[in-house]
């Protein structure tokens, strides 16, 4: 019995929630801890009615358009269904009631409570109650005998109890449950159900069986269980045609077993383990509609297990049309964006997700789907072959049934064959292209982009469609409002242009537009139509160029002006594309991820005089389960990213091209569900410019959000202490210096005011940490950060150790000193001949001897500066000398002068 | 002291702008202003935001206590209590009524805000007059100014100290024996 288990999607909040479907089976109705009652049409259905029927709903049941609901307030009481409106209480307790069910014709209602009792009240009269006493401790469940002769109930005190209603006392009572002191001790929520139509079995969830109890001798006829079913079972529940019994369990295990053969025919587990704590069976028999203790709803569709008098080609034929109607799923998938909006609402993140619902797969994946629909033909197919061989079968075996039995068979007959549920690694449902910077497509108000230079918004409701930009700095150009009638989804914006993009339809091709404001000649603007069948994924504009990522695996390189340029292509599919001066930046899928990480690929090309590959394609590292929120370059040039755990790594150039995590935004949320959404990050000054979002993964477009200033911290070890304090601001340091050097080599002027003021901060971290070191006696320690030390610093460092009695460490220091003089030395007569050289600025040379010169350049600088800092320290140092050097006489003491001392002496 | 030099006071007041310009640094004698970046909150006196508000070169964030739900606490609050609870800022008055008359399209339901404030301001003020009322008819010689702001002391100032003299003067005539000789004593 194949079947399809549909995506989880939210329902209610945490805690525990019921379902069940109307007598029709055209609504799933949910209630759960936020009191609400949910009337959803279908598991689509994005905006469900909802009645109120209290603080909390503990549990609700429906039938002849009565809504029954056990809500805080200690009532049970009665809506209308659908409309909801309040139609009386029917009993009150002295505490909530527990679970509430109605009998087969809808008449009486039975509802069980923590304060022992369980009442039979009369629909339609509630004077007319029954109570049942004798539970010893909060009743569990209750239901009805289906000939309303009988009632059965479950309690934390441990009993099965089965009452007669007329006369209300007790028939028997069985001891199979664990005791308890309340519900919320409960391991099981020990659900009973009897067996529709012939009523002759009581089902009770013990532990990880459910044992099946004869109506009339009460004797313990058989036993169901599952050998990969090792949780206990939270609820059962009967399919309508009574052959079924389908059952929860607390690990997330859902079960269907055959009562007749006693095997389990259909085994599927919850998406993420959460506890089943309720379900409810459609009246065709053909979907299950669960709830989990977090209170999403889940369906499970397609199962065969229908009680219509269907003759066997009917069946046959809903056979055949099976598989038909499952492609049309497949194929017909709903291009609304879901999966992105799924990508950055909270509760239905596709990476925490494996794919599961064949309608939600993307149509660019098709891989992990078709491999797994193709399976499931051929089981169909295995079973159509077995219809006809099974039925005569049948026919013998449940002939005495009842005639119209046959019907069911074919549904009854793969049993033995049925393998277990792959339980392997799944794959995870790719994350779809966007725009970094961009809230989800599908808001009537959206950002567009948000980034340095300013912010384009979207207002697409019913009279009007159009796009604001804006920019940040007004001397830029002035804010533009554009009617958006080509229907654009994605836009890029830079100081020279603003880049839109609409995707094509059945008769116009995917368009790409572009507002070329800073033009100097009339024509400020140009549009280009892409091939047919191609749609625009991704865009970005770099300086004096703009790039386009298509569906057709095809990054197309414009200039500015609207001249095609290159064209070459991916390797997967577009993530996302970001441009900076004249590097461009593309994510891909490099292949399907698995168990909820994502398979990205990086590239990263260089354009402008010497056009090269940066970045070969290589992995990009996220965070476990997460995806790719945010990405873009720093204000200075350099990539970084921002996953949906928060963590921004930043591309660390000296280290071979790595990804250094340099912040974790999650750190510094107050609640859970709060995030930063990123729009820039400068590394000069040290910056991480995000708008706080309360409760989302992105603000919405009013009030107008404000930009915060995070501050970056590596996830170094220890620190706490003082040691890993240090390191970690050296190292924060040394990395956003990074950029320096990048600039220089790539021609672009530096500010070296900067530049020499973060080297003069990275020697003084060093001195600083060489003290420490020095403290802590740790001289091997400290030859390693001398090593890291200018030459001048060396001097002092030595100068450091002498004055505190280590003579080894001085010697070792002094070799250093030595070294890295001689260095200083043997590259000083090259840089008399490069002086003239560097005058001219950007000659024919190649690349790699400017970045050389650059970097000589820069630290030529830096020894001057030093030089004229060490003139003032030798100054100071002089005096202090004398001073040092009397009171050290006169003490006789042998301890180096106070660290604080020292260090006002560097900083100085 | 008038309204208006409690108003100069207020504008001394910080408040955070988004500028929509680049500048660097600008060193004044009350202090050093930015560096503005265009769409970066940066804070800086009220004076100076109201002046580029109506140059328009920026947006004012309003302060976080300008808010319906907070104003609203606030004045329920302020209703329940007998005594003065305390203000969001000691010069939210000011604050308000210069922010609402220049940047009020910054500011999300300025009307309600400014209803609000008006509230918690007239509920305060009935406040002050009954306390100064019982301050008189009780013949206290002091009184504690727990939470009031400066231009709440401002607006009862002239009128109350007016009214102590005047009052005095009629004390000391009613009873002139002994209030000469209390004189002659000294």
């Amino acid at each position: 019995m194949p079947c399809e288990r549909k995506p989880m999607r939210y329902g209610h909040s945490e805690g525990h929630t019921e379902v069940c479907f109307d007598d029709s089976g055209k609504y799933i109705v949910t209630c759960g801890n936020d009191g609400d009652v949910r009337i959803w049409e279908g598991l689509d259905d994005d905006e469900p009615k909802f009645i109120t029927v209290g603080e909390k709903a503990y549990s609700l049941a429906l039938k002849n358009n009565k809504l029954v609901t056990a809500s805080s307030n200690n009532t049970v009481q009665i809506h209308t269904f659908p409309d909801g409106d309040p139609d009386g209480i029917l009993t009150r307790f002295t505490t909530n009631a527990t679970h509430v069910t109605f009998n087969s014709s809808g008449s009486r209602v039975a509802a069980g409570s923590s304060d022992f009792m369980v009442k039979v009240v009369e629909v339609s009269d509630s004077s007319q109650q029954k109570t049942l006493r004798g539970h010893e401790a909060p009743v569990l469940s209750v239901t009805f005998d289906p000939k309303d002769d009988f009632l059965a109930s479950a309690s934390c005190d441990g009993s099965v109890v089965v009452w007669n209603i007329k006369e209300q006392s007790q028939l028997i009572s069985l001891p199979l449950l664990q005791k308890t002191n309340d519900i919320s001790n409960a391991k099981s929520l020990c659900r009973l159900a009897w067996q529709p139509v012939t009523a002759k079995l009581l089902a009770v969830p013990v532990e990880s069986k459910v044992q099946l109890y004869e109506r009339g001798s009460w004797d313990h006829v058989s036993t169901l269980s599952d050998d990969l079913l090792t949780q206990l079972i939270n609820v059962v529940v009967w399919s309508p045609c009574g052959k079924f019994l389908a059952a929860g369990s607390v690990g997330g295990s859902l079960t269907v077993w055959d009562v007749n053969s006693k095997l389990c025919v259909e085994r599927q587990k919850h998406e993420k383990g959460f506890t089943v704590c309720d379900l409810a069976w459609h009246p065709s028999g053909s979907q299950i509609a669960y709830t989990d203790t977090e209170g999403c709803l889940g369906l499970l569709d397609g199962l065969r297990t229908s009680t219509s008098n269907t003759t066997n080609t009917a069946t046959k034929q809903a056979a055949g049309t099976k598989p038909g109607k499952d492609y049309d799923a497949l194929f017909d998938d709903d291009d609304d964006d879901r999966v992105m909006d799924e990508g950055l609402s909270d509760t239905n993140s596709p990476v925490k997700k494996p794919v599961t619902g064949d309608d939600e797969d993307d149509d660019d994946f098709l891989m992990p789907a078709t491999g797994r629909v193709r399976n499931r033909v051929a089981i169909l197919d295995d079973e159509n072959s077995l219809d006809t061989g099974s039925l005569k079968l049948g026919q013998d075996k449940f002939g005495d049934d009842d005639d119209t039995g046959s019907g069911i068979v074919p549904a009854a007959a793969p049993l033995v064959p049925l393998r277990p549920a792959y339980e392997g690694p799944m794959p995870t449902l790719p994350q779809k292209a966007f725009q970094p910077g961009s809230t989800p497509a599908h808001l009537t108000h959206r950002f567009m982009i948000w980034n340095s230079v300013g912010i384009v918004r979207d207002y697409n409701d019913d009279q009007d469609n159009a796009i604001d930009v804006e920019f940040h700095d007004t001397a830029v150009h002035h804010a533009m409002h554009l009617t958006n009638t080509l229907g654009h989804t994605v836009a890029d914006l830079s100081q020279e242009a603003v880049l839109l993009a609409c995707p094509g339809t059945d008769e116009l091709a995917s368009k790409l537009q572009c507002l070329h404001f800073s033009s100097w000649d009339t024509n400020k603007e140009w549009m280009v139509d892409l091939p047919q069948g191609e749609d625009v994924r991704a865009l970005c504009l770099g300086q004096g160029w703009a790039a386009v990522a298509t569906s057709a695996l095809m990054i197309r390189i414009f200039s500015i002006g609207g001249v095609q340029k290159e064209i070459f292509s991916l390797p997967g599919n577009v993530v996302c594309m970001v441009a900076h001066g004249e590097q461009l930046l593309i994510v891909y899928h490099r292949a399907p991820g698995f168990d909820g990480e994502q398979a990205l690929g990086v590239q990263l090309l260089q354009f402008g005089r010497r056009k090269r590959q940066l970045i070969h394609g290589e992995p990009l590292p996220l965070s476990h389960r997460s995806y790719l929120s945010w990405f873009g370059f720093t204000a200075e040039g350099t990539p970084s990213y921002v996953d949906s755990e928060g963590v921004v790594r930043m591309l660390n150039r000296s280290v071979g091209n790595t990804w250094t995590p340099v912040c974790n935004t999650r750190e510094t949320c107050k609640s859970k569900s709060d995030h930063y959404w990123v729009v820039g990050i400068h590394e000069n000054p040290q910056q991480l410019r995000c708008i706080p979002c309360k409760g989302s993964r992105y603000p919405p477009t009013l009030p107008r959000p404000a930009v915060a200033i995070l501050p970056f911290k590596l996830p170094l070890c220890q620190t706490s202490t003082e040691k890993g304090q240090m390191e970690e601001q050296f190292c924060r340091s040394v990395l956003f210096s990074n950029h320096f050097s990048f600039l220089s080599s790539s021609g672009y002027e530096i500010d070296e005011d900067a530049q020499s003021q973060s080297q003069k901060n990275q020697q003084e971290l060093l001195m600083k940490m060489f003290a420490l070191s020095c403290k802590l006696e740790r001289e091997f320690r400290c030859v390693e950060l001398a090593e890291l030390m200018t030459q001048n610093v060396v001097t002092l460092a030595i100068r450091y150790a002498s004055r505190s009695r280590r003579m080894a460490l001085a010697q070792r220091l002094s070799e250093i000193a030595l070294e890295k003089a001689n260095l200083i030395q043997e590259e000083m007569p090259e840089e008399e001949e490069e002086q003239d050289y560097s005058s001219v600025r950007r000659p024919s040379g190649s690349g790699q001897s400017e970045a050389a010169q650059g970097r000589q350049s820069s630290r030529r600088y830096q020894e001057e500066e030093e030089e004229q800092e060490e003139e003032q320290r030798e100054e100071e140092e002089g005096q202090e000398m004398e001073m040092d050097e009397a009171s050290e006489t006169k003490k006789t003491s042998v301890s180096p002068p106070p660290m604080s001392q020292r260090t006002y002496l560097l900083s100085s | 002291m008038d309204a208006s030099e409690v108003e100069f006071l207020a504008e001394k007041e910080t408040v955070k702008i988004i500028p929509n310009f680049s500048l660097d640094k600008i060193y004044l004698i009350g202090g050093d202003l930015g560096p503005f970046n265009p769409g970066l909150p940066v804070d800086v006196p009220v004076w100076l935001a109201l002046n580029l508000k109506q140059r328009q070169k920026c947006r004012i964030v309003p302060p976080a206590w300008m808010d319906v739900d907070k104003l609203e606490e606030m004045r329920d609050l302020e209703r329940k209590e007998d005594t003065f609870t305390p203000v969001p800022s000691p010069y939210y008055m000011e604050l308000t009524k210069l922010l609402l008359n220049y940047a009020s399209d910054n500011i999300p339901k300025a009307d309600e805000i400014r209803t609000l404030v008006k509230d918690i301001w007239d509920t305060r003020i009935a406040k002050l007059r009954l306390s100064a009322d019982s301050f008189i008819s009780q013949l206290e010689a002091h009184a504690k100014l727990d939470n009031l702001t400066l231009m709440e002391i401002n607006t009862i100032r002239a009128f109350l100290l007016d009214s102590l003299n005047c009052m005095y003067k009629l004390r000391s005539n009613q009873q002139p024996g002994s209030s000469k000789g209390q004189f002659t004593d000294f």
